[in-house]
């Protein structure tokens, strides 16, 4: 009795479904890490309150002008954050972030009562250059828990002109 | 397959995958319509309105493609003009897109003349790209118009299907979920769903309707790197247009623009898009050869799949791998590419490799069959000259010496019609033929007639 041939095809098949297999594999771990940064039922309703984004005077560390939505380049702002709204035993922090997604200034995390002086959070030119990068930025107020942010509890998104 | 004659085929009906084919295609194009309203509707954004525009070359493109291929079915003088038409449609489809871009997204901050300048940067090195993947497949290279429809398609449609879904779902995440790694990887599958699905229709049209192209895993391999190199084109000349934008006024433009350009077109040209929609052309290739529905279903389902993570894991876990902003920093950038895409691309490489020697084993096994038979299409000792490349390209050389440039050309086309009686007697031994015996017997006829044209 001779043994039929094989179809090497099916060798070219089965490696295929032996990458499939590492794929499906790389694809779980990229769901576990979003679940794990994102996980469900942290959704407590909080709102912290952000009283505007200001054009921002790095000297005096103070605010001016209206609430904007949109800035020249050549423009310091800051968020201003009024932490007295949030419950005491929270653990928050404040972040900006630009077009990138690189953090370009942070306060926290700490709880309200010891964020209270820090409630202008401006945005840093990055090092090296002169004036803040173009694109969205947003900023966040996050509630942490177990040393993770797990939820967003105040956004807003600020263009930042070319 | 390079010959699918009239003479050959005279079907009066074609296959069903055609009407798979058409329902794709159509889908594709509302897809694009509704994108581009939702887009300038909703979003009104620069990448909106050039959507919403750029829907001229994406309709010249499926024209084009429609001519092109409409044109393996008539007679050799109205096939000429044909592809002639579509040719021009698809240079025009392209350009029009070049120059949207130019106008509509980055002329007002960088100008016309940087986006000139990031274009003609890519195109050596895409070019260059594509004739590599092309000679890859050493026994029976792709005809050079549907390399570069691939790549048109992976450049224009591709780009444009993906733009709304991107924004949308981008738009989405920033405004819900938690700066950080779960973006990150929000953005990543994102980017590898959307941008592979929009890659891989493109091949998935060309199995279906140049399915005598379109003979294994070599030819899948080769027309999705084609279209990702399309797409990475397209993509390196947006990044190092809006990077030179972002960055000029700091001074550091041109350095900005210059390592995009390298990163894209030089480190990451065969490790990106080339390899990640290589997998969906391999999945689709495999196929091709598989006898029954659900395996060929699995095995398209798993080069998506493939491609999916392996694009998903670059996008995600890229902040894995720092790069310092030091001499050092060069280094990282490679090795970083290296550890990252390099794993996927030998994943890739061997699937080619895998499929190179399957196929030359069956040419061969089909030539020596071929040689049997006697009917004067291919001599006993033919064989070994046609089962390589070397000794082919060897036979034309002594042939240009001996008795010049057109029997050099008239070898070159009587190999090349060997090779695709040889394809197509594998293919119907294999069952995998959806065109009656005649097509054989036409090839078998053209062989014969081109040897006694070389003869004379």
């Amino acid at each position: 009795m001779v043994a039929a041939p094989v179809d090497q095809v099916r060798t070219l098949y089965r490696t295929l479904l032996v990458y499939t297999a590492i794929s499906i594999l790389i694809l779980v771990a990229g769901l576990v890490e979003f679940a794990y940064f994102e996980p469900a039922g942290q959704h407590t309703g909080l709102k912290a309150t952000i009283t505007g984004v200001f054009q921002y005077d790095p000297t005096h560390n103070t605010t001016t002008g209206p609430d904007r939505n949109s800035f020249a380049r050549t423009m310091l702002f800051a968020a201003v954050v009024d932490w007295s709204s949030l419950p005491k035993d929270l653990v928050v922090d404040a972040r900006w972030y630009d077009a990138f997604g690189n953090i370009v200034g942070s306060v926290g995390p700490a709880t309200p009562d010891q964020l209270t002086s820090q409630m202008i959070v401006p945005v840093k030119v990055p090092p090296g250059f002169q004036h803040n990068l173009p694109g969205h930025y947003v900023f966040v107020v996050e509630r942490y828990e177990g040393g993770v942010p797990v939820e967003v509890i105040g956004r807003r998104v600020v263009l930042v002109e070319r | 397959m390079a010959l699918a004659t009239r003479a050959a085929n005279p079907r009066q009906r074609r296959p069903p995958r055609y009407a798979i084919a058409i329902g794709i295609a159509v889908a594709l194009i509302l897809v694009l319509v509704a994108s581009s309203i939702l887009n300038y509707v909703y979003l009104d954004t620069v990448a909106g309105r050039t959507s919403l525009y750029g829907l001229l070359a994406v309709a010249l493109t499926a024209l084009g493609t429609f001519i092109g291929v409409r044109g393996f079915d008539r007679d050799p003088v109205q096939r000429r003009k044909d592809f002639i038409r579509a040719g021009v449609l698809l240079g025009l489809a392209a350009l029009l897109w070049l120059l949207l871009i130019d106008v509509f997204i980055f002329t007002g901050a960088a100008g016309p003349g940087v986006a000139a300048i990031c274009a003609l940067a890519c195109l050596p090195t895409t070019a260059f790209g594509l004739w590599v993947v092309r000679r890859i497949d050493r026994n029976e290279k792709e005809p050079w118009r549907l390399v570069l429809v691939a790549a048109a398609w992976g450049a224009v449609v591709a780009t444009s299907l993906v733009i709304w879904a991107e924004s949308l779902w981008q738009l989405i995440a920033i405004r819900t979920l938690v700066p950080g790694p779960g973006l990150d990887v929000s953005t990543a599958f994102s980017a590898g769903i959307l941008e592979e699905l929009a890659k891989g229709s493109a091949v998935v049209l060309l199995f279906l309707v140049m399915r005598n192209e379109f003979d294994d895993v070599v030819d899948g391999i080769v027309y999705g790197a084609a279209v990702g190199l399309g797409f990475n084109f397209m993509e390196s000349v947006a990044y190092m247009t809006n990077l030179y934008a972002i960055f000029q006024p700091e001074g550091v433009g041109s350095y900005a623009a210059g390592f995009q350009w390298y990163a894209r077109q030089v480190l990451g040209l065969f490790f990106g898009h080339a390899t990640y929609t290589a997998f969906v052309g391999a999945g689709i290739g495999i196929a091709r050869q598989l006898p029954d529905a659900r395996r060929k279903l699995i095995a398209i389902a798993a080069g998506f799949l493939v491609a999916i993570a392996a694009h998903f894991s670059w996008d995600a876990w890229l902040t894995l791998f720092p790069i310092e902003k030091t001499a050092i920093g060069i280094l990282e950038i490679h090795l970083r590419t290296l550890v990252m895409t390099g794993p996927f691309t030998a994943a890739v490489i061997a699937l080619l490799l895998l499929g190179l020697h399957i196929e030359s084993q069956a040419l061969g096994d089909q030539f020596r069959k071929e040689a049997a038979r006697g009917s004067g299409a291919i001599m006993p000792e033919e064989v070994s000259i046609l089962m390589s490349p070397w000794q082919r390209f060897q036979q034309r050389m002594r042939a240009l010496s001996r008795r010049g440039l057109r029997a050099y050309f008239l070898l070159a086309r009587l190999q090349t019609a060997q090779i695709d009686l040889a394809m197509e007697r594998w293919h119907r031994e294999r069952k995998e033929v959806d065109m009656p015996l005649e097509a054989e017997e036409e090839l078998r006829r053209k062989v014969v007639a081109l040897r006694q044209q070389l003869a004379a």
